[in-house]
């Protein structure tokens, strides 16, 4: 156990080095005179240097601190993929479950190839030209939302993105689990518990569903890099001030240092989650197991 | 083989079959495109304003009263043409040096494993924007194709570690690394080069026209799919032709490449 919570945590200690890399290496391209490979280089590792002063450098638009920017951002854009996460189990789960049936996963594979086929900002546009014809909500989609909104009007406002970004969630959450439910049905023990005169249901409940969730929980990292891309397309369609709305406006303004922080922020995460994400899914499948 | 074997296997065929047939359907539309279509790309004032699909303009006119059924066409040609370029990079950078890194020394196969493994931890769409960003649009093709390349290059690099243990018995009998290099490359791309190549055509595709929709693909007046839904954001809510009949090529193109590639439902091509 100890072993390879080690070679994870070497795993993400790596993953995060390197992540901070390619941010000094993409704020140093903010630092002027940094012209040619040494200057560009001695810029980097200045910059760095302030990283571990927790010093982000400033944003080229605003003028404010990048790391102050990215706080004030980045709430909205956590909450969205936290929401979207829920949304992703709860459409997902009982869609793996159903598909691990393999006549129903033959039944429903066409339909299940075509919507996953459909790219997120497709499925964002439809989400919202449904909702604004069938259930005549308003839709942010050529406006942003401005001043404060009543309860019900940010819930209609909220509910477009988080979706969006849930079914994306989903589509990852039903495979993980319907991978390791086939990977656990293959496995030997089920023959040897039914020798040793278990019934079926007792099998599932007590050995099979923690193998499925601990299969389902290592896959965590997989399904946070899901939830991340979706949200950055959520929060263009839907115009959302998020981190990740910030990130697409700093490269195309070239605001560089912005832009290194925030995909600091997301690699981070993806990182963060697939190693808590394989450290509880490894315990969970050996206490499973025995 | 038991029956279900034989029924899954039977459909996973027929799958991939309907996929390469719908890639086929799709390259003879981007070969006849200018042929098929109406009027040439980017074309205004050939109907009036957002007109509905009719017998006279089948998808419909946009708001500068260009044909949709046209600009489709080139639209498709231009995302299927640039998704290929993107793919081919991808198979090389990835799938291929990824298989080639998996026989390197130990230290430098884990330094590159490494590497690669953090790219490929991040969105691909964000490396994608990040590196147009750093460049510029024209070179969107290609820096799709790189953004892909990393989570192929894992794929590819681990298939390769996970199976080396015959490497150590190859060794042991003499047989010359390049000699055994030739051999894996041969063994790992020979049934699997059309379903790599399609699934990085899926993949290249989807990050191309999300690029194209947030600002950071094709160069206006060239028009991707992508661009075309984007630029249909202000008007498909009253009418809705303008982005359904782009979005429905885009999703017969990502379809189709994902057929092809005998992607399970839902899997990250």
């Amino acid at each position: 156990m100890l072993e390879f919570a080690a070679r994870q945590a070497v795993r993400l200690a790596v993953g995060l080095v390197g992540a901070v890399l390619v941010a000094a290496l993409i704020s140093a391209i903010a630092e002027p005179h940094a012209h040619g490979l040494s200057p560009y280089l001695t810029a980097a590792a200045r910059r760095l240097l302030s990283f571990a002063r927790l010093d982000f450098g400033r944003s080229a638009i605003t003028g404010l601190p990048a790391f102050g920017e990215i706080a004030r951002r980045a709430p909205s854009t956590l909450l969205t993929v936290a929401a979207g996460g829920c949304v992703a189990l709860a459409v997902g789960l009982p869609l793996g479950l159903l598909f691990s049936i393999e006549a129903i996963r033959r039944a429903a594979s066409p339909l299940m190839q075509i919507v996953t086929a459909l790219p997120v900002f497709c499925a964002g546009l439809a989400l919202a030209y449904g909702a604004f014809r069938l259930l005549h909500w308003p839709v942010s989609v050529n406006t942003p939302v401005n001043g404060p909104l009543a309860p019900d009007q940010a819930f209609r406002f909220a509910a477009l993105p988080v979706l969006t970004v849930g079914l994306a969630g989903a589509a990852a959450v039903q495979l993980a689990l319907r991978r390791a439910a086939s990977q656990s049905s293959g496995e030997s023990f089920r023959v040897g518990l039914r020798r040793l005169g278990l019934g079926a249901f007792e099998i599932e409940r007590a050995y099979v569903v923690p193998q499925v969730i601990a299969g389902l929980v290592s896959s965590a990292g997989e399904i946070v890099l899901a939830l991340l891309s979706a949200t950055v397309v959520a929060e263009w369609v839907f115009h959302l001030p998020g981190a990740a709305d910030l990130f697409v406006k700093s490269v195309a303004l070239n605001d560089w240092n912005m832009t290194a922080i925030v995909l600091f922020l997301f690699a981070a995460l993806a990182f963060v989650a697939d190693f808590f994400g394989r450290v509880a899914g490894f315990v969970l499948a050996n206490e499973a197991s025995g | 083989m038991s029956a279900a074997g034989e029924a899954q296997s039977l459909l996973r065929t027929a799958s991939r079959a309907t996929g390469w047939t719908g890639l086929g359907l799709v390259a003879v539309a981007v070969f006849l495109a200018d042929f098929l279509a109406r009027a040439p790309a980017g074309a205004t004032g050939i109907g009036r304003m957002l007109e509905a699909p009719s017998e006279a303009h089948l998808f419909g006119t946009d708001l500068l009263g260009r044909d949709v059924l046209s600009e489709t066409l080139h639209g498709l040609s231009e995302t299927a043409i640039h998704a290929f370029v993107g793919a081919m990079i991808a198979i090389l950078v990835g799938s291929l040096f990824g298989a080639v890194a998996g026989r390197f020394p130990r230290p430098l196969a884990a330094v590159l494993r490494s590497l690669f493994g953090v790219f490929a931890s991040v969105p691909a769409l964000f490396l994608t924007i990040l590196a147009i960003g750093l460049t510029a649009r024209f070179y969107a093709p290609i820096m799709a194709g790189l953004a892909a390349a990393p989570l192929a290059f894992v794929r590819a690099f681990d298939r390769v570690d996970t199976g080396s243990t015959h490497a150590e018995y190859a060794k042991a009998t003499g047989i010359a690394a390049t000699t055994l290099l030739r051999r894996d490359l041969t063994y790992e791309f020979r049934g699997n080069f059309a379903a790599a190549a399609a699934r990085a055509l899926a993949a290249v595709a989807i990050i191309l026209s999300t690029a194209s929709f947030l600002g950071f693909g094709a160069e206006p007046p060239a028009r991707d799919l992508g661009l075309m839904i984007a630029a249909a954001k202000t008007s498909y809510l009253a009418a809705w032709w303008t982005a359904a009949f782009p979005a429905l090529a885009l999703l017969v193109l990502v379809l189709c490449a994902r057929l092809a590639a005998g992607l399970e439902e839902g899997e990250r091509p």
